[in-house]
């Protein structure tokens, strides 16, 4: 631009083009919203980029490595090596090959594409700052804007994320090599899938937790298998710990922890990882120009709809409230696209389900039993282990279980809990049976293919109405 | 079903009527055109008939209001509906229903809870589980139909397995709602006891038939005087109809310009002039003196009001001049009297009058700018081969001047019979407005109260007036010697823009040979 | 079929459509050749059709337009360029003493089917000179047609009828909403009529007349007083020659009327629709045509460059005040 600032005109300005943003914009352009996505970074956001997609196929590419090395019980020898940037450069096609895929079908959805970083201006125009040699920055004239900015990871203090000795979980996705030892604080989701993939590539981890136990959050029957298998594969546990201070020690880390006992402990590693957690982004928005602030958890209030305190701004993801789960983003990103297409969408989901992809993976859906109890019900548990499936004994990975919650009078489907082989996505099953409100019976009832790691759902379901097969009754 | 009638526009131009009487009272049942009121407008008193047939529900004034075209004046109860007035016991239904669709947003969900809560049937009892745990159960497909029909899940009864909330569950509530709102929507006094929003949606879910209409929104369109929607008009002429308070789209139009119709100035102020005489017409009553008053106000308005502007315009505008003359009339009167005892046997009372009628339209025939009228601004003056003969007459609210038309063409006991019914008509206040219009001259007889010679005013925009005094015997002049015989005098007074006093001169002369030699009204 | 585009992009769309279709038509101007126009209104153009038919010139408006002409009489299809409507004045004299009367001058034979675009109007915080509006000056030579778009779609169409146009066009595009909206726009080439105005909201209260960047707040301001004032938008589109019947058959209809343009007050084409107005329909008129106007300043400095240009509050007011007469 020469001189003079024309701006663009836009029905709908999504703010992030993450799992929420990307979605919402797609939708939005189905339904003939003319929508103007900005992305700082990289389409696909976090998740596609440094989160879900990267640190799956990571673990995918770790567990292919380790069971290669580890199945002489089944008569197989091999002599696996690991090249790790190789690793991270298929990671990284695969990574490509998402992305891209995203800004084709923003595209063929007639979703303008605008690279910037979004600020607003009031409520109804943005500023979008072009990085790198663009042309300083232009004006978006909004009707709606969705704020759809994600989440960064928490730095603690003392440990500022350098890359080379501190890392976030981004970096460790990004190692050109296996590191011999690792400090990871956090034993957090995030911190034991890193750790477990760590493992498995020969790499000797530490987990420094402040709390007790790994995985707050999830019932202990649910991380006993976790935990157990993560110390067979060498990880050892601080926990009550703190992280306190680091210092250079040779080529690496030296970390100081403190411990309320006030003992506190010093680890020695090739580098540190810290992963206690992810903050909303909203400080780059200048949301004071519209009178918008975070509120107590840092997210911004919105209502069943995704809208905010101001009418033309929604948020959905991370910044909003609720679990900072990709899916749950998606969800919101469709609603709120459809809300804004004058259709009577609205976040009435009953349930998230929730996975872990530690070794052996955990999923959630709904309630607990504790939670079904509380909330009035009279709960009916169904659980069938792992043990018990033919299916699992011949993956050679039976530890865990399926677990289901169901109301007693009504059959009704509150909740489940798995842990164990693929619980990512047998969890599915069951995270429709809680929105359908199926019943014990309808699930029971199905018939479920033989063999099947899906058949203990159905067991379970069959074990609450007391009439399981394959495991014994109460 | 109660319908509204409006006064609608009685006469011409008119803007409001005087409410003389009502012929019907309230609960008496009336048939289609079927008069129920008398309306006094422009000195004309019409009937106004019921355009329905049903009973009379309310009489909305009382005789001597004055009532404004358009306005409410009688309320029917219309033969065929409902006429009862019901509470609105189901307002949440018409809510809940919500197929409506204006009833969406927020309003529209939230309202169900409370009201439905009031309904017999709430959500609660059915299911055990939904009411220990306050949760509905329902397949995201269903909930999303709920939320497209505007129907509050968590209400709604289940029927599916264990109280399971289904797609037939969610369409039975949103179709139950309806119902209940149609039932209020088609009973009138729904508008009574429902919120107004509920009165909106009553009225758009019910039937037509008229029920929704009618209930208390009265939307029916506006009544205007004279209907028209687009008037062409000078710009100045547009703000002399602002300042005089006129509606130019009233303003009876004669003309037309690129084919609509067009108004000048000087239609606009006749016409404000017209409203305003009818604006307080029979307000002008004289009231009785209380005892050891010194003056009396008598209200300035009405009848005398018009005849005063009228008597102001004629007279500052034509410049008058009045020729007096006198005649002795004794075959006049003898021709009369004999013709008087037959005429009677005809039913016909013979006076004067359709002698001098006869008389003046034979001396028009020969003087026709007397007969004529000046238009200023077509800058001509129309002479008319028409004769139209005002008779004023004087009646309890002043001065009336009914037109005889076309009297040449009218034998004299014709003349002598319309003569007699237009004067007690105009007595009567019965006459008409078209009675009264069209005259292109006027004969003022004073002299049947008393009087030998007066001054007239010219019934503008006539040109000439002939006055007649009063017929008695007075000396005259015959073969040197004085005598006493009846005579007739006349002053005809003319608009000197237009006639000179020769002209009126002569037609005097010829007025009175007609009189003096009655015979010659033969020949003519 | 066709895309959603925006006002520039259908400038972009007309001019390249033209060019396949036509080889004399040439594209000219100051950057609009490699750098593809500093609005990208020429993108791609030069890539396509080469540095003989998309030309890159010097910077000298005279200069420009004065070549366009003589390619124009030659025989070719010159769409010249003005970078900015308020440099067009130091060609001026090649407007009016050239371009306007080369017809004139050979008695027909020689006509200039040469089209001068500009981006024209107010509202991208420019500095002086680039947020001229003055249609007026070019409506008043005759020998001269002025056209401004105010939609994508239009502007297309326009653009096409104007390059085919055997006389010679001002075409204006009003550069504040070169991207403000998108609008679907045909593939293929299609032409609107000059000298058409159109209906762009029915109404019968008041006929509002607009064009280019105005349309959108008069709109605006029409659809905030609905349910208190009937208010009908024409959109002018072409101002010389200017749809009198047009306007005259709306006002006919209400009797009423506003025009609205961000071009300063005084000689500005609100007076010459008035005076058509009182000359065709003064029997029709029930109150003056109020003209909402850029003020009779020079463009301000961009802080005051929103209080200058209408917006749908004064609009609404002057309505307003109309019906109130």
């Amino acid at each position: 631009m020469v001189v003079g600032d024309v701006s663009t005109g836009t029905d709908v300005a999504i703010i992030g083009a993450g799992p929420g943003g990307y979605v919402a914009a797609i939708r939005a352009g189905q339904l003939g919203l003319d929508v103007t996505l900005i992305e700082k970074d990289a389409y696909g956001g976090t998740c596609l980029n440094v989160g879900c997609i990267p640190s799956k196929a990571l673990i995918t590419a770790a567990d292919r490595a380790y069971e290669a090395a580890t199945s002489e019980h089944m008569g197989i020898y091999a002599d696996v090596s690991v090249e790790m940037s190789e690793m991270v450069g298929w990671k990284d096609g695969v990574v490509d090959q998402l992305t891209s895929g995203v800004e084709k079908l923003c595209k063929a959805n007639g979703v303008n594409l605008l690279e910037g970083r979004a600020e607003f201006v009031n409520d109804s125009r943005l500023r979008v700052v072009h990085g790198g040699e663009g042309q300083g920055s232009e004006n978006v004239d909004f009707e709606h804007a969705v704020i759809a900015t994600g989440s960064r990871p928490v730095q603690i203090p003392n440990f500022e994320f350098d890359g080379e000795h501190v890392l976030d979980s981004t970096a460790v996705l990004d190692l050109d090599h296996i590191p011999d030892s690792l400090v990871i604080v956090g034993g957090g989701y995030i911190g034991m899938e890193l750790s477990t993939v760590l493992a498995k590539l020969g790499c000797d981890v530490t987990v420094v937790e402040m709390l007790d136990d790994i995985l707050p959050g999830y019932s202990s029957d649910l991380e006993r298998p976790v935990k157990k298998r993560a110390e067979a594969l060498g990880v050892s546990f601080q926990f009550g710990e703190s992280a306190a201070n680091w210092e250079e020690v040779g080529e690496g880390v030296l970390v100081t922890t403190d411990s309320e006992d006030g003992s506190g402990g010093r680890y020695e590693a090739d580098a540190v990882v810290v992963a206690v957690g992810r903050q909303p982004v909203l400080d780059t928005l200048n949301l004071e120009a519209v009178g918008l602030k975070p509120n107590d958890q840092g997210r911004l209030d919105t209502d069943h709809q995704g809208r905010t305190d101001v009418d033309s701004i929604f948020a959905i993801g991370d910044v909003a409230p609720g679990p900072m789960l990709a899916h749950k983003a998606s969800k919101e990103g469709q609603v709120v696209a459809e809300v804004l297409a004058g259709e009577p969408a609205a976040m009435d989901y009953q349930a998230v389900p929730a996975a872990v992809f530690t070794d052996p993976e955990i999923a959630t859906v709904g309630m607990t039993e504790e939670e079904a109890e509380e909330a009035g019900f009279t709960p009916a548990v169904g659980k069938f282990p792992f043990n018990a499936s033919g299916r699992a004994l011949t993956t050679g990975h039976s530890d865990g279980f399926v677990q289901v919650v169901a109301d007693e009078d009504s059959g009704f489907i509150l909740g489940a809990q798995i842990v164990g082989p693929e619980a990512s996505e047998l969890i599915a099953e069951l995270a429709l049976a809680v929105e359908m409100g199926a019943t014990l019976e309808d699930v029971a009832a199905t018939i479920h293919t033989h063999p099947t790691l899906s058949e203990a759902t159905m067991e379970a379901t069959e074990h609450a109405l007391g009439h399981a097969i394959h495991t014994l009754n109460r | 079903m109660p319908t509204d009638f409006k006064l609608p526009d009685v006469g011409e131009g008119v803007a409001e009527g005087e409410l003389v009487k009502w012929l019907v009272a309230e609960g008496d049942t009336v048939e289609e055109d079927q008069p129920v009121a008398e309306v006094e407008t422009d000195k004309a008193v019409v009937d106004v008939p019921s355009p329905y047939d049903g009973t009379v529900a309310t009489l909305h004034w009382d005789e001597g209001d004055i009532v404004p075209v358009g306005d409410v004046f009688i309320t029917y109860n219309v033969a065929g509906e409902d006429a009862e007035a019901e509470s609105g016991g189901e307002p949440g239904g018409a809510e809940a229903g919500g197929s409506a669709a204006d009833a969406g947003g927020a309003e529209g969900r939230e309202k169900p809870e409370s009201t439905d809560a009031a309904e017999p049937e709430a959500a609660a009892e059915k299911a055990a589980v939904s009411e220990t745990a306050g949760r509905t159960f329902a397949p995201p497909s269903v909930r999303r139909l709920a939320r497209e029909l505007d129907v509050d899940i968590e209400v709604v009864d289940g029927t599916g397995p264990s109280g399971r909330v289904t797609e037939a569950d969610v369409r039975r509530h949103a179709e139950g709602g309806e119902a209940s709102a149609g039932e209020a929507g088609g009973e009138a006094g729904a508008a009574e006891a429902a919120v107004t929003k509920v009165t909106e949606e009553a009225d758009e879910t019910a039937d037509a038939g008229g029920a929704a209409q009618a209930a208390g929104a009265g939307t029916g369109a506006p009544a205007k005087a004279a209907e028209r929607e687009q008037t062409l008009a000078a710009p100045a002429t547009r703000k002399t109809a602002d300042d005089l308070g006129v509606d130019l789209n009233a303003v009876p139009a004669v003309e037309e310009r690129d084919g609509e119709a067009f108004v000048t100035e000087d239609a606009v102020r006749e016409y404000a002039e017209a409203k305003e005489a009818k604006a307080a017409d029979v307000e002008a009553r004289p009231e009785t003196p209380a005892e050891g008053e010194r003056e009396t106000t008598v209200p300035y308005r009405g009848v005398r009001r018009t005849i005063a502007t009228k008597m102001a315009e004629s007279k500052y505008t034509a410049p008058h001049v009045t020729h007096h003359d006198t005649t002795a009339i004794p075959d006049l009167v003898d021709v009369r009297s004999r013709l008087k005892a037959k005429a009677e046997e005809r039913g016909v009372k013979l006076t004067y009058m359709p002698f001098v009628l006869k008389a003046i339209v034979a001396a028009l025939k020969d003087h026709p700018e007397l007969n004529a009228e000046l238009r200023e601004d077509e800058e001509v003056i129309v002479q008319k081969h028409y004769y139209n003969i005002g008779i004023a007459v004087a009646t309890d609210a002043g001065l009336m001047v009914p037109v005889v038309k076309n009297v040449d063409q009218k034998g004299m006991l014709e003349l002598a019979q319309e003569v007699n019914e237009l004067a007690q008509k105009a007595r009567d206040r019965t006459i008409s407005v078209e009675e009264m219009q069209g005259g292109t001259f006027t004969v003022t007889n004073f002299g049947a109260i008393g009087g030998e010679y007066a001054t007239p005013i010219i019934n503008y925009p006539e040109v000439g007036i002939l006055g007649l005094g009063a017929i008695e015997e007075r000396p005259v002049v015959e073969d040197g010697e004085v005598v006493a015989r009846p005579t007739l005098p006349i002053s005809v007074s003319i608009d000197h823009r237009v006639v000179d006093g020769s002209d009126v001169a002569q037609f005097g002369n010829e007025v009175l040979e007609y009189l003096n030699n009655p015979e010659l009204l033969l020949l003519e | 079929m066709g895309e959603n585009l925006t006002l520039v992009q259908a400038v972009r769309d007309g001019l390249h459509d033209a060019m396949a279709t036509d080889d004399e038509v040439i594209v000219m101007g100051e950057d609009v050749g490699k750098n593809g126009g500093v609005f990208r209104a020429t993108e791609g153009l030069y890539d396509e059709y080469g540095e003989d038919r998309v030309i890159d010139t010097p910077l000298a408006e005279s200069g420009i337009i004065g070549s366009a002409v003589g390619m124009a009489a030659y025989g070719l299809k010159p769409v010249p360029e003005i970078q900015f409507s308020g440099f067009m004045y130091p060609g001026f004299d090649q407007i009016v003493s050239h371009m306007a009367r080369m017809r004139t001058r050979s008695r027909g034979r020689y006509t200039l089917p040469m089209v001068l675009r500009a981006p024209y109007g107010g509202g991208i915080r420019a500095p002086e000179h680039h947020s001229e509006s003055k249609e007026a000056f070019y409506a008043h030579e005759a020998g001269l047609k002025v056209v401004i778009p105010s939609t994508p779609h239009d502007t297309k169409g326009l653009l096409t009828a104007a390059i085919n146009d055997p006389d010679p066009v001002i075409f204006l595009e009003p550069k504040k909403i070169y991207r403000a909206f998108r609008e679907e726009v045909p593939d293929e080439s299609y032409e609107i009529p000059l000298g058409e105005a159109a209906t762009r909201r029915e109404g019968s209260d008041i006929s509002v007349f607009c064009w280019g960047a105005m349309t959108r707040p008069t709109l605006e301001a029409a659809e905030n007083l609905e349910g208190e004032i009937d208010v009908e938008v024409v959109d002018l589109r072409t101002l010389s020659p200017i749809d009198k019947d047009g306007i005259i058959e709306s006002f006919k209809k209400t009797g009423r009327a506003a025009v609205v343009h961000e071009a300063p007050r005084q000689g500005g084409l609100a007076g010459e629709i008035t005076a058509l107005i009182q000359e065709e329909a003064l029997l029709y008129q029930e109150a003056p045509v109020k003209r909402i106007t850029g003020f009779d300043v020079p463009f301000p400095l961009y802080a005051l460059e929103d209080y200058y240009l209408p917006e749908p509050a004064r609009i609404e007011d002057g309505i307003r005040e109309t019906m109130e007469f």
